[in-house]
């Protein structure tokens, strides 16, 4: 099966029952898997008149307690930022897939990229934290995006599957469990103030529909869910609460695979250009090479990095140039070295041993 | 129940400026939602930004004020994920035509079935008093200091001409007939567009020869012509005067409807 | 019933002044603490609801309440009558 087919069968196994986006190279296939799939589960999928509505569209079915995903690229993922910031400061759970492709701009519509990892992270105006999510299988274009509802509903954010040209259009075998792990929103207490949150910093959720009359503004709002812009310790409060709530919980949810943690130099890669680092574990066994594999980039969880206690040199291949590697370098003393790649192909496993046997 | 418990009485009195004609316009849609019957609990407002959007905001039931332009687009998203909710819209001239004019157009021709209610003060009210795309020619603002030199959308004509099944225009003088036209909309099925001219004192009477509050409404109560007597003058080739405003239905229709509860 | 502006509420717009058929709104004189000039009331019981809105169980005209972009203006029950004990010297 195709990535892009994987992860929206990830959505409808993880209980999406709304897609709401617009279409765009190379991400087109989940929209159009959700359009054959979502009528026969009893879902809803529409395709609206740009990005900028597919976004409200998805967080408008949101608060009616329906889980939704859209689905988009480069451009679209662009045109998204400011209700994703919206989404942030609602609260609003919901999932944002982006098939990333070569930017700037059009950029290379066909062609693979991880260019936008900081762009999800920082791309709409303000302080925020949210979770981002990148495959590196079919079998993780389906898994993550299970993963991704989830967290999705857990922390009330905005939750990134952040793929690439080549794992969304990749063709390889995948299992779909006969079930999985589906969490669900905590519902609000009746009675208690909408906005207001426990020790675990994340409110329980108003549904529309069930009688608690809740006003939801993308304003700095009190715990009443009632707007009041102008309190400085107000809105300190809400937004260091906001990016809490994730980056307190950065450790517990980290999402990896570690190999070698003794190793003195360590590959650290996310998507696509993981392919070619297990290549090259592959190839060189008993080589004494580390890697890190991130599932989760953001939040950034660093006490992974000094899991490798004998780290002395990190090697960071990414298809951008060095969005991910400059993170690294500032939580390590060792040296971390990018490996950029831009135009759509991924690096070599010879590329990358090349780079390690002049590190060595 | 009454309007009176629509509004969430911890957040009066509003922020809107003495008379504002928005305020208005709340009474009327609450009027309306009141005769229709609806529960709160099944009753959802949206809207953009604006001091027209600020609305929802002061309604007890369960509301959703967005980002500029784009209230349609997250109210289509409620109502398609739970048609069993009723969904109304509150919108200002700059958040529904200039910022949201797409959404607009596409939500008009899903005919999604939802009622919006348009402020249309023909102004930017909340930014201080730039021009919107409702601003009159030669209108003053902020940003067309010798005047709007754009011809005006004509919302109503849009609205009919991208497939709402509902749309008509009333001003905050007319506030029966305003609450009537609010009332057939929720009633019908698919789109429906009341338009409401009101006055913004503020930032746009005090810039354009309307030096009291009262003085806008009395134009608004000398400047209305129905839509069917302005027509019928065209028939017999008379002119209707410059500057009227046609008030009254524009369409009543019943397309093929989106989000339709079953 | 009592025909009422809440003072809280009213900013002193004037748009009550214009649409009531008996003028029963009158431009105010004097501002109040919060600077607002509330309108005044001539005669408020000769507007229908002071009299008839109970009997009718709903609101009659109200055009005055509709208007009113503060949500100012209502009615209220009249405080019931006391009887109070006058002691009459002659
Ligand atoms: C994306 C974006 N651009 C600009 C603004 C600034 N802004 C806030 S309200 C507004 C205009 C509102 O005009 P209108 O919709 O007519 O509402 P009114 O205040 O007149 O009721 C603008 C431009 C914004 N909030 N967001
Ligand atoms: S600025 Fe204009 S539209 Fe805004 S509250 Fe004041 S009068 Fe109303
Ligand atoms: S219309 Fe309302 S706010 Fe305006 S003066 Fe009358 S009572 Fe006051
Ligand atoms: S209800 Fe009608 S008659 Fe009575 S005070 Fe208001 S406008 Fe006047
Ligand atoms: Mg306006």
């Amino acid at each position: 099966m195709q990535g892009n087919t994987a992860c929206a069968e990830g959505a409808i196994a993880a209980g999406c029952r709304f897609f709401g986006g617009y279409p765009i190279t190379p991400s087109t296939e989940v929209a159009e898997h959700m359009a054959l799939r979502l009528p026969k589960t009893g879902g809803v999928f529409i395709q609206m008149e740009d990005e900028i509505a597919g976004i409200a569209s998805v967080i408008g079915a949101s608060w009616t307690g329906k889980k939704a995903m859209t689905a988009t690229s480069g451009p679209g993922f662009s045109l998204m930022m400011e209700n994703i910031g919206y989404a942030v400061m609602t609260e609003t759970p919901c999932v944002i897939v982006n098939i990333q492709r070569g930017g700037p701009s059009t950029g290379q519509p066909t062609m693979s990229a991880q260019g936008d990892m900081l762009q999800c992270r920082f791309g709409s105006h303000g302080d925020y934290s949210v979770i981002a999510l990148c495959p590196a299988s079919v079998q993780e274009m389906f898994d993550l995006t299970v993963d991704a509802f989830n967290l999705a509903e857990r922390f009330r954010v905005p939750v990134f599957l952040m793929a690439d040209e080549i794992i969304g259009h990749m063709r390889e075998r995948l299992i779909i469990p006969d079930s999985v792990v589906s969490g669900q929103r905590v519902p609000l207490e009746q009675g208690a103030l909408p906005f207001r949150a426990g020790e675990d910093l994340v409110p329980g959720f108003p549904t529309f529909g069930m009688g608690y009359g809740v006003h939801v503004t993308g304003l700095t709002h009190d715990e009443r869910g009632y707007p009041c812009a102008t309190s400085p310790k107000l809105h300190e409060d809400l937004v260091k609460r906001l990016v809490s709530k994730i980056e307190g919980a950065r450790d517990s949810i980290a999402s990896y695979d570690m190999v070698n943690p003794e190793a003195e130099t360590v590959f650290v890669s996310y998507g696509a250009p993981s392919r070619s680092v297990q290549q090259v574990l592959h190839d060189h066994p008993g080589d004494g090479i580390g890697h890190l594999r991130l599932k989760m980039v953001w939040p950034f969880a660093e006490s992974l990095l000094s899991r490798f206690k004998n780290a002395e040199t990190f090697i960071v291949p990414e298809q951008n140039l060095g969005q991910i590697s400059r993170e690294i370098e500032r939580h390590v003393d060792g040296d971390v070295i990018p490996v950029p790649k831009l135009g759509g192909d991924l690096h070599t496993p010879d590329d990358l041993y090349r780079v390690l046997a002049e590190v060595r | 129940m009454s309007e009176e418990e629509w509004l969430r009485q911890d957040r009066l009195p509003h922020i809107f400026c003495a008379g504002c004609g928005n305020g208005t316009v709340i009474n009327c849609t609450l009027s309306a939602v009141e005769q229709i019957g609806w529960k709160k609990q099944d009753t959802v407002f949206v809207s953009g930004i604006g001091c027209s959007s600020r609305a929802p905001g002061y309604i007890a039931a369960d509301s959703l004020h967005t980002t500029h332009g784009r209230a349609l687009a997250f109210a289509t998203g409620i109502k398609l994920a739970n048609p069993a909710l009723n969904v109304v819209v509150f919108t200002g001239d700059g958040d529904l035509a200039a910022i949201g004019g797409n959404h607009f157009i596409h939500a008009c021709r899903r005919n999604i079935d939802i009622t919006v209610v348009c402020m249309n003060n023909m102004i930017y009210g909340m930014t201080g008093g730039q021009g919107s795309p409702t601003t009159p020619a030669g209108g003053l603002s902020t940003t067309t200091p010798y005047g709007s030199e754009e011809p005006a959308f004509d919302l109503c004509v849009l609205a009919s001409a991208a497939g709402a099944n509902y749309v008509a225009r009333w001003t905050s003088y007319h506030v029966r007939e305003l609450t009537r036209a609010i009332l057939t909309g929720l009633e019908t099925p698919g789109f429906s567009f009341i338009e409401s001219l009101v006055q913004c004192p503020t930032n746009y009477g005090r810039r354009n020869r309307f030096k009291q509050v009262t003085d806008q409404i009395e134009y608004f109560r000398s400047h209305t012509i129905l839509v069917e007597k302005a027509g019928r003058m065209k028939e017999k080739g008379e002119e209707v005067p410059a500057g009227m405003i046609l008030s009254g239905e524009f369409v009543r229709r019943n397309r093929p409807a989106l989000g339709v509860r079953q | 019933m009592r025909l009422q502006i809440d003072e809280h509420r009213c900013k002193g717009c004037n748009l009550c002044t214009l649409v009531c058929p008996y003028r029963i709104f009158k431009p105010g004189k004097q501002a109040n603490r919060r600077g607002v000039v509330i309108p005044e009331l001539d005669r408020p019981e000769r507007c229908a609801n002071c009299r008839l809105r109970n009997l009718y169980g709903r609101t009659l005209c109200g055009t005055c309440q509709m208007i009113c972009p503060d949500q100012a203006i209502s009615w209220v029950e009249e405080d019931a009558h006391v009887p109070k004990k006058v002691a009459i010297e002659y």
